[in-house]
């Protein structure tokens, strides 16, 4: 009901009214929950900090005396800048908080750095992954982080609240063992859950005088028109109809349409792994169609950067990709923008293939895996707690998704709205940079992501309709394989095996789909895989997704 | 490396032998050169000999909060692990090979380019010819790997160039085909350190005697002789020594460059031990697995070093010890 009405708040900006009868359809389930963090924005925000106020029952200051706390985390990419503590959103929150975090950045992204770290010993208060969903488990039986439960219940009453009005998400950020190690960044609309999508080209679409394609088919007869039509008008068939930065993506696009996954999934309640079912075969034989004809990629297995595939969207030549809503569509939109007359990319539907599977599986969990965790080595375990918990207040939700008002943001009729400097930066930057530059972005956070910033976003790169509601009717939750931990012996199971594993699967289906090895031999395949051990991996799976369902 | 070994070998057998009292004397008459020495030795017992104690976690179920000593044993079972992989030997195969091509190429073809870089006349060619062989081996290996990425992809210029005069009819995809890596790998490797390592030859080169070469002259001897019986021969010890140093690290590949060239449709040529390692160690956070790799790494290099030091000193009167 809240929802509802802050939509209609929202009427104004608007432009779809079918946007938003079907955003209030998908999200009637959890439209109870929905409101609650953002509902008393207004109250929460109009109250000057330092007054010794409460948010949601969360007492601030959280300390009397200003404290030091470290955070470790990657700094660039995504996240964007150097030291966070140059982002509005934290000098306000340390203002608010009275607490000062120390941001230790690793230059990269990189899964190198955190390892190194972890076995390093020496552990910042609070350390960021983007793995925890499946890590913290195996971090927290070592010994490095801090169970939280207890933490939780005495400390944290905005995130207390959350977990208690959605069960699920207790269940998938919770341990084997039963503990909670680390903080989601969460989603709790479930029409924004979808993540990579079908991208393409529109303007060759209406050009060759084709449709949006449906099925598997109409796929292959898009990129072969692409490429033998001469959808870029240039004289030359230097067209790249479908192009990505690695297999999975690919595989995202097309294995659901012929019944699998290229990894594990569930059908029926049976965890099952994509290549070692006999379907799988139809997928290959698909794929080595595509390539055969140049219709994917030739170089898709060394041009694996996201630069080398913006460099073939913006000269032209690519056709169609699998990829984000903002990174991908709303970025190549501004990047062409005025540089190409019709170039336009829509959404399409995931195919349907010969046996009329048609299924989304580019989606998260409401609780992502990246997220916050404290280590075991924290002298001020209360005290993090309540920081963390900060992230989850009303208060924190607007700063970690709309920076700092009267600065990035204006309240009107009691909505965050982006100004316009923001919206539409002068200063050569995308608005997703420029907001990057006020804060930390409510989906890359230990916070809870809002819909109204991807929606205030999009309008403002001239996209009316959201994409990602395209999703949410072949989004299904059964068949993806939920975030599951392992134990500590299950690990030593599957870890070693599955190493091989991949190691074959990854060889041998990249030699299949360029025609190095025969796809009539796929029997082959799977009896390899059961001599490498796949039953025994995937007797643990089962065994971790009946403990999960447990739960 | 030799060297201060020889020294110690030196002080170990006269220490207990002859005239107890009177080294202290002799280090102290000596002392700045044992000053001198001391740098050396501690970076030895720093870096190289404390670090092997690390080496245990091999043998131990490492988990970094209980640290090093506290991590419970757990036998061979990491080196079990290693050799029941199902890829164990094609990635000794694969480690093996790609290090054999780099010896029997890289080596003598750095040797070449030194005589050759020897027998030039003009001082100005032979250093700008120098510098310019020298120059790739300051390049950021990430550097050097997204050049080869450019070079070798189909409009890339070794394609254009094949292309062109007619050899291929069809641009190759240099980097997907398995069987071209091993080529890229060792051809681009001698691209690489040709100028760096023929710098060690040029040294030994230039401590020949040049009298030796003036009563060749007199005896009328032609530059072929010169380079057969004085020059061959002059700069032979340190060949052999370079080739048992080399024949020690047969096992040890780079992985920074294989990692940044391959992809699972070169796995089959291009997986070896270091890259594996590093996809189950490191990212993975298996170190106890990848300690014992390391181990039987070593222990292999080890071997090969020995007997190729016996076999040197048998055959010919170098060796390293």
């Amino acid at each position: 009901m809240n929802v509802a009405k802050r939509k209609l708040v929202l009427l104004p900006v608007l432009l779809s009214l079918v946007t938003l009868v079907s955003a209030c359809g998908g999200s009637n389930t959890k439209a109870g929950n929905t409101a609650d963090p953002t509902a008393e924005v207004q109250k929460a925000t109009a109250v000057p900090a330092k007054e010794g106020k409460t948010v949601g029952g969360l007492q601030l200051p959280i300390v009397s005396d200003k404290l030091d706390l470290s955070l470790w985390s990657p700094s660039g990419g995504n996240f964007r800048g150097t030291n966070f503590n140059e982002k509005l959103s934290f000098q306000q929150m340390e203002e608010n908080t009275n607490i000062h975090i120390d941001f230790q950045h690793s230059t990269e992204a990189s899964a190198e750095a955190f390892s190194l770290l972890m076995s390093s010993g020496k552990l910042p208060d609070i350390i960021y992954n983007d793995l925890w969903g499946t890590d913290s488990g195996k971090y927290g039986t070592q010994g490095a982080l801090l169970p939280l439960e207890d933490l939780i219940e005495k400390n944290a009453p905005n995130f207390k609240k959350i977990l208690d009005d959605n069960p699920d998400i207790r269940g998938q950020i919770t341990s084997p063992e039963g503990h909670i190690f680390y903080l989601p960044n969460l989603v709790l609309d479930s029409q924004d859950l979808t993540q990579m999508f079908p991208q393409v080209r529109k303007d060759w679409i209406e050009k060759l005088g084709l449709s949006m394609p449906e099925t598997t088919e109409d796929w292959y007869n898009m990129l072969k028109a692409f490429r033998e039509q001469d959808a870029n008008g240039n004289g030359k068939k230097d067209e790249n109809p479908l192009v990505t930065v690695n297999l999975e993506n690919i595989m995202m696009l097309f294995a659901p349409a012929f019944g699998v996954d290229y990894g594990f999934f569930v059908d029926n309640g049976q965890v099952k792994y994509g290549p070692n079912d006999p379907k799988f075969k139809d997928v290959v034989t698909y794929l080595h169609r595509l390539y055969d004809e140049q219709l994917l990629d030739p170089n898709y297995l060394v041009d694996t950067t996201f630069q080398t595939l913006t460099e073939k969207v913006t000269t032209d030549v690519a056709g169609a990709w699998f990829g984000w809503s903002g990174s991908y569509m709303g970025n190549f939109t501004t990047l062409m923008e005025g540089k190409h007359p019709t170039f336009k990319i829509a959404p399409a539907n995931p195919p349907k293939g010969p046996n009329g599977d048609q299924r989304h599986v580019s989606f998260r969990w409401q609780a992502a895996a990246h997220g916050l965790a404290v280590s075991s080595r924290t002298e001020h375990p209360e005290e993090v707690m309540k920081w963390l918990d900060y992230q989850y207040s009303e208060e924190g939700i607007l700063l970690n998704n709309f920076g700092v008002e009267g600065k990035s943001y204006d309240l009107v009729n009691g909505e965050p709205i982006y100004k316009k400097e923001v919206t539409h930066p002068t200063n050569g930057l995308t608005n997703t940079q420029e907001l990057l530059n006020h804060t930390i972005g409510g989906g890359s956070w230990a916070t809870v992501a809002d819909t109204r910033y991807a929606e205030q976003i999009r309008e403002a790169n001239g996209q009316t309709e959201n994409p990602l509601e395209l999703y949410s009717d072949y989004i299904d939750f059964d068949s993806k394989l939920p975030p599951v931990q392992f134990t500590t012996e299950e690990n030593d199971t599957v870890v070693p095996l599955m190493a091989d594993i991949q190691t074959y699967v990854a060889e041998t289906i990249n030699a299949m789909i360029m025609g190095r090895q025969k796809i009539e031999d796929y029997d082959k395949v799977i009896a390899q895989l059961e001599k490498m051990g796949i039953n025994d991996v995937l007797k643990e799976y089962q065994v971790a997704y009946e403990r999960f369902k447990g739960k | 490396m030799a060297v201060p070994v020889k020294v110690a070998k030196v002080e170990s057998r006269k220490l207990p032998v002859k005239r107890s009292p009177i080294p202290w004397k002799r280090i102290a008459s000596n002392r700045y050169l044992y000053l001198m020495l001391l740098p050396t030795v501690l970076y030895f017992l720093i870096f190289e000999y404390k670090p092997m104690y690390g080496a245990i976690i091999a043998f131990k179920n490492f988990n970094p909060y209980l640290g090093i000593t506290d991590s419970p044993w757990v036998g061979f079972k990491n080196f079990e692990k290693f050799f029941e992989s199902y890829y164990f030997l094609r990635l000794l195969k694969n480690t093996f090979l790609m290090s054999f091509y780099s010896l029997i190429f890289i080596f003598p073809a750095s040797l070449t380019f030194a005589l050759l870089l020897n027998e030039l006349r003009l001082k100005k060619l032979k250093s700008f010819l120098q510098t310019v062989s020298y120059l790739p081996h300051f390049i950021s290996l990430i550097v050097i790997c997204g050049m080869i990425i450019d070079f070798t992809k189909p409009g890339g210029i070794i394609n254009s160039l094949l292309l062109g005069i007619g050899l291929i009819s069809e641009p190759i995809q240099f980097l997907i085909l398995p069987e071209w890596f091993r080529t890229i790998y060792v051809g681009s490797g001698m691209w690489q350190s040709l100028g760096w390592n023929s710098i060690i030859y040029l040294a030994a080169l230039s401590g020949i005697n040049p009298s030796l070469y003036e009563a060749a002259v007199v005896d009328g001897a032609g530059r072929w002789k010169q380079l057969m019986n004085i020059t061959l021969p002059g700069i032979l010890p340190t060949v052999l020594i370079l080739l048992i140093l080399n024949v020690g690290t047969l096992l040890n590949v780079g992985w920074d460059k294989i990692i940044l060239l391959y992809n699972p449709g070169t796995y089959v040529t291009a997986d070896v031990i270091s890259t594996f390692v590093y996809r189950r160690g490191v990212m993975e956070e298996n170190y106890s697995f990848s300690a014992a790799v390391g181990l039987f790494n070593s222990v292999i290099n080890f071997t090969l070093l020995v007997l190729a030091n016996r076999i040197s000193r048998k055959t010919t009167e170098s060796s390293l010890w």
